[in-house]
């Protein structure tokens, strides 16, 4: 069968003829209506907050009041990014959120110097006189259509105005433009016919400031394009990271059901064949058997040595240990410490595997850091969450002088640049030692 | 003797199966998960259980924890676990059973041993005698990590090496088979252990152990 083409979306009279009764039409009737209450009032919280805070600059109370009217001029955006969404079927991904720095200048600094907010300022000006057109547009005209297709029903019930005219005469009319008066029932019928045209007109006059509109609600409530790439490249970072580690999570366990298993299996043959062939009796000078003992033996010697080796692979790929959560694998890289170690772990939920997997490495490598040059007699280690912060902190009494160049704490930075982790390395000359790990619970 | 196996590797269920028959002992169950183990425990009343630490469902510790949950349920009968890595923790959950007298043999494993076919069987009398069994790599890791290190020194190589061979679990006779040394040489290098180390001196392997490793992790 040969596909036929895609029917054309080329607009037909019928379509016309529908259109100011279709879906869409009315949805943006309604938005054209409600936009103006929306924008008024956006429109007087930025208004109000810029003047206000200007004047109260004077008495210092100013910056911090205008830093905290970002909230409100970023909840008024969300407000019209969400009936446009509604009504408008636009969908503009909200700005990255506001994260306001610690005390009263971190307010001011953050709150004043938030980007997004003064573009939401901006459209909210703006988005007044807009918010008019829309309005006069979508209402006024279709409301004016209304009147004048009822007209020959307001002559005809008798509800027209009377007025002596400028010549004196006695009018009698529905409606006048200038001195032309529909003062008869068949003229009437000419506003029948404008009211008609208004009508067509309306949805189709409406899309041009509402076009405006959703260009400045792209442009000015939603993220920066850098912004939206950031987050986008986050998400998909934390995304790769994720699907690495459950990667080397199948692997090791692939390397365990298998290779390792059919290894161990392949060692206990060649161990019975050892034994079997140990015990057939030395006879004579076979020198075959003799040869073929050896072989085996090599074999099987072979055999254990590769299940050695895989198994410090695997350790390195993903370790086994923390299968059963970070805080039994801290506790059993602490008992393998040779210097005595208490760990605390408090945490309200189990941070994710890659998580997980950085912060037993961090941990592993920091405490053979201690082990190796801190000649220290006791260490504290403590892993805990804040927030959306995980921090392990390693504490020692040793000598000191660990610094970040050092091959080892400069590789750990290395692993940690990859989770947007952080490594402080508090170590003066002497000691004792503190190197703390912070790490966002989502990458 | 009777042998229940738990192991999920059907290569390696195969093999241990191979080894059992191989020496006269009979295999009335080989099963693949730590519930299946519970159950044919119960039914088959075995002389002794190997299992793997690692069994499905969640491929972590299925096998320590049904082990643990065999030592409260049958306190009598011997194990021998078996793991691809070893891990100090499982040790003292497994020898931290109940502290009353009488307590079966147990034994912990890395998997690898089981290709020393003598060595294994080895492990597996000395855990059915009612002994300990602790792998040489858990020997190492303790002894590595122990924060006794000064009193250690005091030692002689000698003694050191009765020390890991007692810590192992095995009797005065079996470490000096293993030394190569006369029986009255370790009695006396045991008791010299114990007096330097402060340890209480005790006959009983099980206890024996115990005291040693408590010892080495204080």
């Amino acid at each position: 069968m040969i596909p036929s083409p895609a029917p054309s979306r080329r607009p037909t009279w019928a379509a016309f003829v529908r259109e100011p009764f279709s879906r869409q039409a009315w949805r943006e009737f309604l938005y054209g209506v409600a936009a103006l209450p929306v924008a008024v009032a956006g429109f007087v919280f930025t208004a109000v907050s810029l003047v206000a805070s200007a004047i109260l600059t004077v008495i210092v109370v100013g910056l911090p009041l205008f830093a905290l009217s970002s909230f409100g001029v970023r909840w008024l955006g969300a407000v019209n990014r969400s009936l446009a969404r509604r009504l408008l079927g636009l969908r503009v991904a909200p700005p990255p959120r506001l994260l306001l720095e610690p005390g009263l200048v971190g307010l001011v600094r953050s709150g004043v110097g938030d980007r997004p907010s003064w573009r939401a300022r901006g459209y909210l000006i703006v988005k007044l006189p807009i918010a008019i057109v829309e309005f006069v547009v979508a209402y006024l005209l279709r409301l004016g259509a209304v009147w004048f297709v009822l007209a020959p029903l307001q002559w005809a019930a008798n509800l027209g105005t009377e007025r002596v005219d400028d010549h004196g005469m006695v009018r009698h009319y529905v409606l006048n433009f200038g001195s032309f008066y529909f003062d008869t029932w068949s003229k009437t019928f000419i506003l029948v016919g404008l009211g008609v045209v208004a009508w067509w007109i309306a949805p189709w006059a409406l899309r041009m400031p509402l076009y405006l509109d959703r260009q400045l609600l792209a442009d000015l409530l939603g993220p920066t394009s850098l912004a939206s790439r950031v987050s986008q490249l986050e998400r998909s970072r934390a995304e790769v990271i994720d699907d690495a580690d459950a990667q080397l999570q199948r692997i090791e366990r692939d390397l365990h059901d298998g290779a390792q298993a059919e290894l161990v299996g392949l060692a206990m043959k060649l161990g019975l064949a050892k034994e079997k062939l140990a015990a057939t009796g030395s006879a004579g000078d076979d020198q075959d058997l003799a040869r073929a003992r050896q072989l085996v033996d090599d074999a099987h010697r072979s055999a254990k040595l590769a299940i050695t080796e895989l198994r410090d692979l695997v350790r390195g790929i993903h370790p086994p240990a923390l299968d059963e959560g970070i805080e039994v694998a801290l506790a059993t890289l602490s008992a393998r410490s040779s210097v005595p170690v208490d760990v605390t772990v408090t945490l309200a939920a189990s941070p994710s595997p890659a998580i997980e997997t950085t912060i037993y490495f961090c941990a592993a490598e920091l405490l053979t850091n201690v082990a190796k040059h801190a000649k220290a007699s006791v260490v504290h280690m403590e892993l805990v969450q804040s927030g959306d912060l995980l921090r392990l902190g390693v504490a020692d009494d040793g000598v000191g002088g660990a610094h970040l160049a050092g091959g080892g704490l400069s590789g750990l930075a290395d692993r940690l640049d990859v989770v947007d982790g952080q490594l402080e390395v508090l170590s003066p000359l002497g000691g004792p030692s503190v190197v703390t790990v912070t790490i966002p619970l989502q990458p | 003797m009777r042998v229940v196996i738990a192991e999920d590797s059907a290569v390696v269920r195969a093999g241990l199966i191979e080894i059992l028959l191989d020496r006269g002992h009979v295999v009335p169950a080989a099963v693949g998960d730590g519930d299946a183990l519970i159950e044919a425990v119960a039914q088959h009343h075995p002389d002794v259980a190997i299992i793997d630490v690692r069994m499905p469902p969640t491929h972590t510790a299925e096998g320590l924890r049904a082990a643990v949950a065999l030592r409260r349920t049958h306190p009598h009968l011997p194990l021998l676990v078996f793991s691809q890595h070893i891990e100090t923790r499982h040790v003292e959950e497994l020898l931290a059973g109940p502290d009353s007298g009488g307590v079966a043999g147990v034994g912990y494993l890395l998997k690898d041993r089981v290709a020393d076919v003598e060595e294994f069987l080895d492990a597996l009398d000395r855990v059915v005698a009612g002994g300990t069994a602790l792998d040489p790599e858990v020997i190492a890791q303790v002894l590595g990590a122990s924060r006794r290190s000064r009193q250690l020194e005091t030692l002689t190589g000698r003694e050191r090496e009765v020390l890991a061979q007692m810590a192992e679990g095995r009797s005065n006779t079996a470490i000096a088979e293993a030394l190569v040394i006369s029986e009255r040489a370790v009695e006396k290098h045991v008791s010299n252990i114990f007096s330097k180390l402060n340890l209480p001196p005790s006959q009983i392997d099980h206890r024996r152990v115990l005291a040693v490793l408590q010892y080495l992790s204080g």
